[in-house]
């Protein structure tokens, strides 16, 4: 039996086409992390934050106008080096690790290393199994490599 | 004259002409009733006495007449939100025209078609469209929806520079008179959020796109088949616009025709007949252009889609210049203000450059031995490319060097990304998992489009940016490509495109040869709150003093003023950017001018503050030398004299300073002939002490005054040892500081010097030549002359 050769043509196209996606399914599953950094090839990391400096109270006019008269007195009321250091926001870190198995996209999303995106693929992989047996789970989740992932040890636990 | 194949074409011409013509003659339009009344009466004699072409003639008067008529702004109803009087905020309801779009993390902005007023216990009726922004996080809403919400309205204001956009006209021309402002928890739903069909496809299938394809290829799929690109990562952005083919992530013609193409193939493989699979096509392009929207691109090919197809059905042969006349017609019937739009311009404008040279390009090519898929894929790219070069150097300042040939390989990436984007959607309606390994392969194309981009933005002169060119240019560049089909036949043409192109190139090259003027030129731009200061020194060198707000997360000042502002002088460099601290109402902007343009120096404080590490990432790319300044620096800048007054260096740069980082600012003063200017920065009154404790020389003609005017800047003994006849304040209007106070516009009057406000007066221009001195206020367009003496008093003049 033959097909007519423009439903042949179709057909081998389509085919072709699955054919490629099924590859590129198993590639992407197999090296996650490369395919993360493919994926991110013409992407910018956000410039590192500049810490606010320590700012000093706005010191009344007195003090500054009192400078050149009076050299004799302490320049400024400049803040000591101590208050200065009390200042710089502490990380606040939640010592407990997370549950992944009851943890929302939002706790999740808060972890080191990971973003909203990522946070969603964890909750899909985990709908998609029931639960997850250990944290080794996550391995599976596109775009966690084994680097993310022994960053994250720590950091989450499985529950009931 | 009828041109054969295109009959639409005179009367399309004639529309624009006379909705183009209205920007710039206004008579009353009574005038042009009567005058339109005497032409169809004109038409109907020459029809009665059969001359056929004096009607013809008429025809297209009366036509070009229309235009004139509904290019003007058409009476606001009583009822209209902008006439009525309205107190500090309202309450105001209506519907939402378009989908909630958020530009920065805390900004959703919102088009609302208004319906009523709400005051106190009283709900009074209301017409009328306003665009809005609200902070925070609003509610989920949707187009179609009816919403209340409390609102800040007023006049749109745009930044008022020299040869700068026109904000407020482009949101006039969408019928949009006020903007506001207000918070998103004022905002209260009245009615379920059940958008029309169009909207729910649309959100469904960006929905679809994002499950399965990681965010920047979402984004970029998005845009290829929906036009969606606000997902699309700022860097990837720039790097399509850097290749020249920026345009395939906007629904165009491409997208129509790979539609209508997808169709046609799918279904004649199949073996369905033609005019069952035209009607199939008809109605898969509708339906598309309801899904997308309705830029000009889309409705243009649409138009242009379905007088094709109706060719198709009809049985006749289908002729592309009509089609294209009659979607500039029925676009600018229904929308006229369109004409004024980069996108309907660009559109038309690419399409009308294939369709005329195309064909002659292919053929000259072909001639030089090309082989006849690239000459024809060659011919179309440049066609287009000649076409919109004119269009984008007006709007963006921006000559594409790489995209011809970014084209040849990005286009057909695209296509196949676009088609199989489509049947992976179709797909995605049945099964979601055969829809998955569609995906994984669009992925792969995805990154092969995203890799060509990349490539052809790295090479180093893929974008050149140039000053616009003037209305002779422009119209000797298409009178030189309308005449480009006859190069062949005879001689005389030849001639004209080689004097045609000869005199574009004349006058392109004159703008960067023209000598000098001798004079010295100060500009304080209007970048809203925050300071912008060009110097330009008369022998040429250039000195940008601070950058105005910016950034990716905010309209970024750098991008929409200071760029064009000196692309438009011309300039290729800038000698000296000077940064007089950190604020990101000073430093925001200048990251943009570093990613575009050279600059030779880069002049700080050495205080790099929370808010600037764009600015600093730019900067520590741009290759820009950069110095620490410290008072007693000086430096000339051609004939004139910079001296540096500020800051003193006692606080150490690895510490806080003593009071604040504006105490920190750069302080400059600059000396030419009799004219003299202190540029102070955020300076605030302990900074000025410091000055004057430091006896440094501060007496000056003209002052930038420090902090926009804030009641701790200028004091009293400041102004009294600095004696400025001058004061230009840079603030923005309405600003949340309250910028200028009127603490310090006390001061200033006091001192007795003459005050110039960016906020009120839009840009003001300094232009001396040493003896007079000419001062601009640029939104009024009126300038005043003083003589300079050398005993520094100001005499105005008229």
């Amino acid at each position: 039996m033959n097909y007519p050769r423009p439903q042949l043509r179709l057909l081998f196209l389509l085919a072709g086409i699955l054919l490629v996606g099924l590859g590129v399914r198993e590639w992407r599953a197999g090296f996650p992390e490369l395919a993360e950094r493919l994926e991110r090839f013409d992407r910018e990391d956000a410039p590192p934050p500049i810490p606010p400096q320590p700012r000093p109270r706005a010191a009344p006019r007195w003090v500054a106008a009192a400078r050149p008269e009076t050299p004799a007195s302490p320049p400024v009321a400049r803040p000591p080096r101590a208050r200065a250091a009390a200042v710089q926001p502490e990380p606040v870190t939640d010592p407990r690790p997370l549950d992944l198995n009851h943890a929302s996209v939002e706790e999740i999303a808060r972890l080191p290393g990971v973003g909203p995106g990522l946070a969603r693929r964890i909750i899909e992989e985990r709908e998609r199994r029931g639960r997850f047996d250990s944290p080794d789970g996550l391995r599976s989740v596109l775009g966690l490599g084994p680097r993310k992932l022994a960053a994250l040890r720590e950091l989450v636990t499985v529950g009931e | 004259m009828v041109w054969p194949a295109a009959p639409l074409a005179p009367l399309a011409a004639a529309l624009a002409a006379g909705i183009w013509a209205r920007a710039w003659i206004t008579p009353p339009t009574g005038w042009l009733l009567m005058a339109g009344a005497a032409l169809l009466i004109a038409g109907a004699a020459a029809l009665v006495w059969r001359r056929e072409r004096v009607a013809t003639v008429t025809l297209i008067g009366l036509t070009a007449l229309l235009g004139m008529l509904l290019g003007a702004t058409p009476p606001l109803p009583a009822d209209h939100i902008a006439r009525l009087a309205l107190g500090p905020s309202a309450t105001v309801e209506g519907r939402l025209a378009e989908e909630p779009r958020r530009w920065a993390p805390d900004r959703t902005r919102l088009v609302l078609e208004v319906d009523g007023l709400v005051d106190g216990e009283e709900r009074r009726p209301a017409t009328g469209r306003i665009q809005f922004t609200l902070y925070g996080e609003p509610p989920e809403v949707g187009e179609g929806q009816r919403v209340a919400a409390e609102l800040k309205l007023h006049r749109p204001l745009g930044f008022r520079n020299p040869g700068g956009f026109d904000y407020p006209a482009v949101l006039r021309r969408e019928g949009i008179l006020l903007v506001g402002s207000g918070k998103a928890a004022t905002l209260v739903p009245l009615t379920p959020d059940e958008p029309p069909w169009p909207v729910r496809v649309k959100r469904w299938a960006v929905a679809t796109i994002v499950a399965h394809l990681p965010e920047a290829s979402a984004a970029l799929l998005s845009g290829l088949i929906l036009g969606e690109k606000t997902g699309l990562p700022p860097e990837a952005d720039e790097a399509f616009r850097r290749a020249g083919v920026y345009h395939i992530l906007a629904v165009s013609g491409f997208n129509v025709a790979l539609l209508a193409s997808f169709v046609f193939f799918v279904l004649a493989s199949l073996g369905i007949p033609r005019r069952p699979t035209a009607v199939a096509a008809t109605f898969s392009l509708v339906g598309f252009a309801l899904v997308v929207g309705g830029q000009p691109s889309v409705l243009r090919a649409t138009v242009m889609g379905l007088m094709l197809l109706l060719a198709v059905l009809l049985e006749r042969e289908s002729q592309l210049p009509n089609a294209l006349a009659l979607a500039v017609l029925l676009l600018l019937a229904w929308r006229p203000g369109d004409l004024w739009e980069p996108g309907f311009q660009l559109s038309f404008a690419a399409t009308a450059g294939i369709i005329w040279l195309a064909v002659p390009l292919g053929a000259w090519l072909g001639t030089r031995g090309w082989p006849h898929w690239l000459a024809s894929a060659v011919a179309v790219s440049l066609g287009a490319q000649l076409a919109v070069t004119p269009v984008m150097l007006a709007h963006f300042n921006q000559l594409s060097l790489a995209g011809v040939a970014a084209n040849l390989v990005v286009v057909p990436l695209a296509a196949a990304g676009t088609t199989l984007g489509m049947l992976a959607l179709l797909v995605a309606c049945v099964s979601d998992l055969v829809a998955d390994v569609l995906f994984q392969a669009l992925w792969l194309v995805l990154w092969a489009l995203r890799l060509a981009v990349k490539s052809a933005a790295l090479l180093p002169a893929a974008l050149v940016y140039l000053p616009s060119p003037g209305w002779v240019s422009i119209a000797g560049w298409y009178a030189a490509l309308a005449l480009l089909p006859f190069l062949g036949a005879r001689r005389w043409p030849r001639l004209a495109t080689a004097g045609l192109v000869g005199l574009v190139l004349a006058l392109s090259l004159w703008q960067w040869v023209r000598p000098g003027d001798g004079k010295l030129r100060v500009t304080f731009l209007d970048v809203g709150q925050g300071d912008a200061i060009l110097v330009e020194a008369p022998e040429g060198p250039r000195l940008l003093v601070d950058g105005g707000p910016g950034g990716a997360r905010r309209l970024d000042v750098g991008e929409r003023v200071l760029l064009p502002h000196l692309w438009n002088r011309p300039a290729a460099r800038l000698d000296v950017m000077a940064m007089t601290h950190s604020d990101p109402d000073h430093s925001g902007g200048l990251g943009a001018v570093l990613k575009r343009m050279r600059v030779g120096e880069f002049w700080e404080n050495g205080r790099w503050g929370p808010g600037s590490e764009e600015t600093l990432r730019a900067l520590e790319r741009s290759g820009a030398c950069r110095r620490t300044l410290a008072a007693g620096q000086r430096f000339w800048l051609g004939s004139a004299l910079v001296t540096v007054l500020g800051p003193d260096g006692a606080a150490p740069l690895d510490q806080p300073p003593p009071i604040t980082e504006n105490e920190e600012s750069l302080v400059l003063r600059l000396d030419w002939r009799g004219f003299s200017l202190l540029l102070t920065g955020d300076l605030g009154a302990p900074g000025e002490e410091r000055l004057l404790a430091a006896h440094a020389p501060l007496r000056a003609l003209a002052l930038k005054v420090g902090h926009h005017g804030s009641r701790f800047s200028s004091s009293e003994d400041f102004l009294d040892a600095a004696r400025p006849a001058i004061a230009v304040i840079s603030a923005g209007a309405r600003n949340p500081f309250r910028h200028p106070t009127p603490e310090a516009l006390g001061r200033l009057e006091a001192a007795g010097a003459r005050i110039y406000r960016t906020d009120r007066d839009g840009a003001v221009l300094l232009e001396t030549d040493g003896a007079t001195l000419w001062v601009t206020r640029w939104a009024a367009g009126t300038t005043e002359r003083f003589a300079l003496d050398p005993e520094r008093s100001l005499d105005q003049e008229n």
